[in-house]
């Protein structure tokens, strides 16, 4: 096999791998840094898909305790403090950064300061932003300054798995495929930096890229990484209604409830008045979503099941001047979201679990550091909008100065031939067995499976069958088949079998914590445990590998050193 | 709309085939269908071997441009209804090399990318967040092609590109002008240099092909007048 020497490794280039890149190399350009991309750097992702913005403190009236203590509200109160703490206070230096440094241009507002709009869940406005379309200026700007410094990019390359030591507990890079050549190969390097993003496409109806189907949370977890609150997704309540069109539950950006817009059933009611009478259309995502879908459930919903999001009353020239991207893509299922209500849907948009990472993004493993949607604690329960790209950037950056400072003291270990062999016969077993089994009706069955039985609303029976059905549909993705076993060079059919096996390995987590997890809390709801419980459930779900795929779960009381028990209380 | 669409569809791959071939499928159709749908209808249930890039879905990510019906266009906002027939060739976009099928690579379009120097590059005395007004003009009309998506459209559309090797290109000088009238960078005039050549600014002939096909409704014919003049004042000692 084909082997780089690295001193640190990047999967993914996102905000999160960007920024890693960015920094490793700013803190010492003597480092050799691979970034290596599933798609072309910087296109592929969530990252370039953020819509609304960056939530940040800026203006002198708002405070870091102020979004702290909403980032906490919004997750209810399971977050990981430090991390959430962490992710408010060095969000300023990130959009400084971005804005000196990158050279972004943020909206102005009119005393020509970066102006900051209205989010939900929010004590103050501060999401910034470019217009609706966010990501364009943040994620199309970042590799340019990869382009000027000298990191190796090796573009549509994925990570496999990763290479442990020979001593078993330090990881030493990984094995990666070459898309477009089919070959695979691997990189040793000191350090590992997982910045892949999550897999909220295991559900039938969901917003993120196609491409991100969880590789990074299967990688760690088969490597023996720990996880915490993989129960915890978050479903936005307004993905668009586009029937069989792979536009289908792409989102509408939470800035249009910010600015006003309102939600109604197909009654012409509208509901959230019921369900949060105080925040109405402005409650945080777990709520609206989730109130969406129970009016759907309970017969009141659009003919395509659905509800109404209408903007329509804010003035036609208001919306098409402010969300002139979210007016576009209404425009291509023919419909007018200047002028008329638009039928959305709850879709699935976000993990806020993932794996256990410190402050730094160190994970619970030696070399392996995990940054943004793939590791977990920030959010809690729910993550507000616009905490995700700050979180991508704010811990991107971490990851990049630790692994730089790792890398400057340490030496490549050497891998494990035998283990890596093994990998990568493993992957390539869908071009060798001739079984003919099909990947593509087992991706269905899981996308339905997730929606149906591990969605918005969960039971205990209804988990426990998911459960089964996932350890089966694993075995057999496990034998899935290339038809065309004789090309190699960019195949997509390959690449989907091994998202598929990557996809439910991460759903099997989400499932297990589901179905621990008695009450219901964020965007975590169980009908039979409806109430949030905080006497019993103010803890953690932890989980790690057990043996060949069995997963072992432990729980810890949720560590409340920054807002105390107390305040909490005062709070609610 | 017709119940199906007669597909023609462009395969080759170039470590195998002699020459590039035509398939001819049909494809049922369904409400909102976009041409990304075609192609994913295609690669999912009827022949698993085809090749083609994409990833967001929302014509955000600039990887999905195909060459349809004789027209650069980014498959997931091609709706198949706008085409206006039932009958749709589908080709990887012009101007660049072919790794499979609608797969094309992209590195010949971001070779002329980093030639401008696309990174920004601060100036030394701006410290935070500058303070612009709204209404100051001072962005000119930087920030609606910061827009960019750099999915090649353009370059797939523009002749001059097609016919010389070492012209920049549309969304080079598109991002270019972007940094060269961003009054906070540093190396402005250093990138008024690269594109103040024959195969820069000077090779484009205002056919305005690339912004007739901009999925963003970009128009880079205007960025690249305004670095021509730009070009003229840095000659006469005047440039701002």
């Amino acid at each position: 096999m084909e082997t780089i020497k690295a001193d640190i490794l990047i999967l993914g280039s996102g905000g999160a791998g960007l920024f890693a890149a960015l920094h490793a190399y700013d803190c010492n350009p003597h480092l050799k840094i691979v970034m290596a991309t599933k798609g072309l750097v910087g296109k592929g992702g969530c990252s370039r898909m953020v819509q609304g913005g960056l939530n940040v403190v800026l203006n002198e009236n708002d405070s870091i305790e102020k979004h702290f203590k909403d980032t906490l509200k919004g997750g209810g109160f399971i977050n990981n403090q430090e991390l959430a703490w962490t992710l408010v206070t060095d969000a300023p230096k990130a959009v400084h950064e971005l804005e000196v440094k990158v050279g972004c241009f943020f909206d102005r507002g009119e005393d020509g300061r970066i102006h900051q709009k209205a989010f939900a869940g929010q004590s103050f406005d501060r999401t910034v932003h470019v217009a609706d379309l966010t990501g364009i200026q943040i994620i199309g700007r970042m590799p340019d300054q990869i382009f000027a410094r000298d990191i190796t990019v090796l573009e549509e390359t994925r990570g496999l798995d990763l290479l442990t030591a020979e001593d078993g507990n330090r990881v030493v890079g990984a094995v990666l495929s070459n898309i477009r050549t089919g070959e695979i190969f691997l990189v040793n390097a000191k350090v590992t930096i997982i910045a892949t993003g999550g897999s909220a496409s295991m559900f039938k109806i969901s917003a993120p890229s196609f491409d991100k189907t969880g590789d990074g949370m299967a990688m760690c977890f088969r490597a023996g990484a720990e996880f915490v609150d993989m129960e915890m997704v978050q479903f936005h309540p307004t993905g668009l209604i586009a029937g069989k069109s792979r536009l289908n539950g792409s989102l509408l950006e939470e800035g249009l409830r910010g600015a006003g817009a309102r939600l109604y059933n197909g009654l012409g009611e509208r509901f959230m008045e019921k369900y949060d009478p105080e925040h109405l259309e402005r409650s945080t995502r777990d709520r609206v979503a989730r109130s969406n879908y129970m009016e759907i459930m309970a017969g009141r919903g659009t003919k395509n099941n659905g509800v109404y999001l209408d903007a329509s009353h804010l003035g036609a020239a208001f919306v098409e001047e402010k969300f002139p991207g979210m007016v576009e893509r209404v425009k291509d299922i023919g419909k007018d979201l200047a002028r008329e209500k638009v039928e959305v849907t709850p879709t699935a948009h976000y993990q806020m679990g993932g794996a256990i990472i410190d402050t730094n993004c160190q994970s619970s493993l030696k070399g392996l550091l995990v940054a943004g949607e793939d590791a977990g604690g920030a959010h809690g329960a729910n993550r507000l909008g616009g905490n995700g790209i700050c979180d991508s950037t704010v811990y991107g950056r971490r990851a990049g100065d630790l692994a730089a400072e790792l890398a400057s003291q340490e030496h490549v270990l050497p891998y494990d031939e035998a283990e890596a062999e093994k990998i990568r016969m493993r992957w390539l077993r869908p071009m060798t067995q001739e079984s003919r089994e099909n990947i593509y009706p087992i991706r269905d069955e899981i996308e339905n499976l997730m929606w149906e039985n591990v969605g918005l609303v969960r039971t205990g029976n209804k988990i426990k069958e998911a459960i089964g059905r996932l350890d089966a549909l694993l075995e057999k993705a496990g034998r899935a088949s290339v038809e065309n076993r004789f090309i190699r060079q960019y195949n997509l059919e390959w690449n989907n079998i091994i998202d598929v096996i990557n996809l439910i390995t991460v759903s099997r987590m989400v499932a297990t914590s589901a179905l621990y997890r008695e009450e219901s809390r964020g965007g975590h709801y169980r009908e039979d445990f409806p109430k949030t419980d905080n006497s019993n459930w103010l803890i953690n779900i932890c989980q790690k590998r057990k043996d060949d795929t069995g997963i072992e779960l432990t729980q810890k009381p949720v560590v409340l050193n920054r807002l105390k028990w107390e305040e909490i209380e005062n709070i609610k | 709309m017709s119940d199906h669409l007669n597909i023609r569809l462009f395969r080759f791959n170039p470590e195998i085939d002699v020459e590039p071939r035509f398939e001819e499928l049909q494809v049922p159709t369904f409400e909102n269908m976009a041409i990304l749908d075609v192609v994913m209808h295609i690669q999912n249930y009827l022949d698993r071997s085809l090749s083609f890039r994409f990833s967001c879905r929302v014509g955000m990510c600039g990887s999905c441009a195909l060459y349809v019906n004789g027209r650069p266009r980014l498959a997931c906002r091609t709706q198949v209804s706008a085409l206006k027939t039932q009958n749709i060739t589908i080709m990887p976009l012009p101007n660049l090399p072919i790794i499979r099928d609608l797969v094309v690579d992209m590195e010949p379009f971001f070779e002329k990318w980093k030639k401008i120097k696309p990174y920004y590059v601060s100036r030394k005395d701006i410290v935070d967040p500058v303070v612009v007004h709204p209404d100051s003009n001072e962005r000119e009309f930087i920030d609606e092609m910061l827009d960019c998506i750099a999915c090649g459209c353009c370059y797939g559309a523009c002749s001059m590109a097609a016919t010389n090797e070492e012209f920049l290109g549309p969304p080079a000088l598109n991002r270019a002008y972007t940094l060269i009238a961003d009054k906070r960078d540093a190396i402005r005039v250093e990138r008024l240099k690269v594109v103040d050549k024959s195969y820069g600014v000077w090779r484009c002939h205002t056919q305005f092909n690339c912004s007739e096909v901009c999925p963003k409704n970009i128009v880079p014919t205007r960025s690249i007048q305004n670095l021509k003049k730009r070009c003229v004042l840095k000659k006469i000692g005047v440039f701002k």
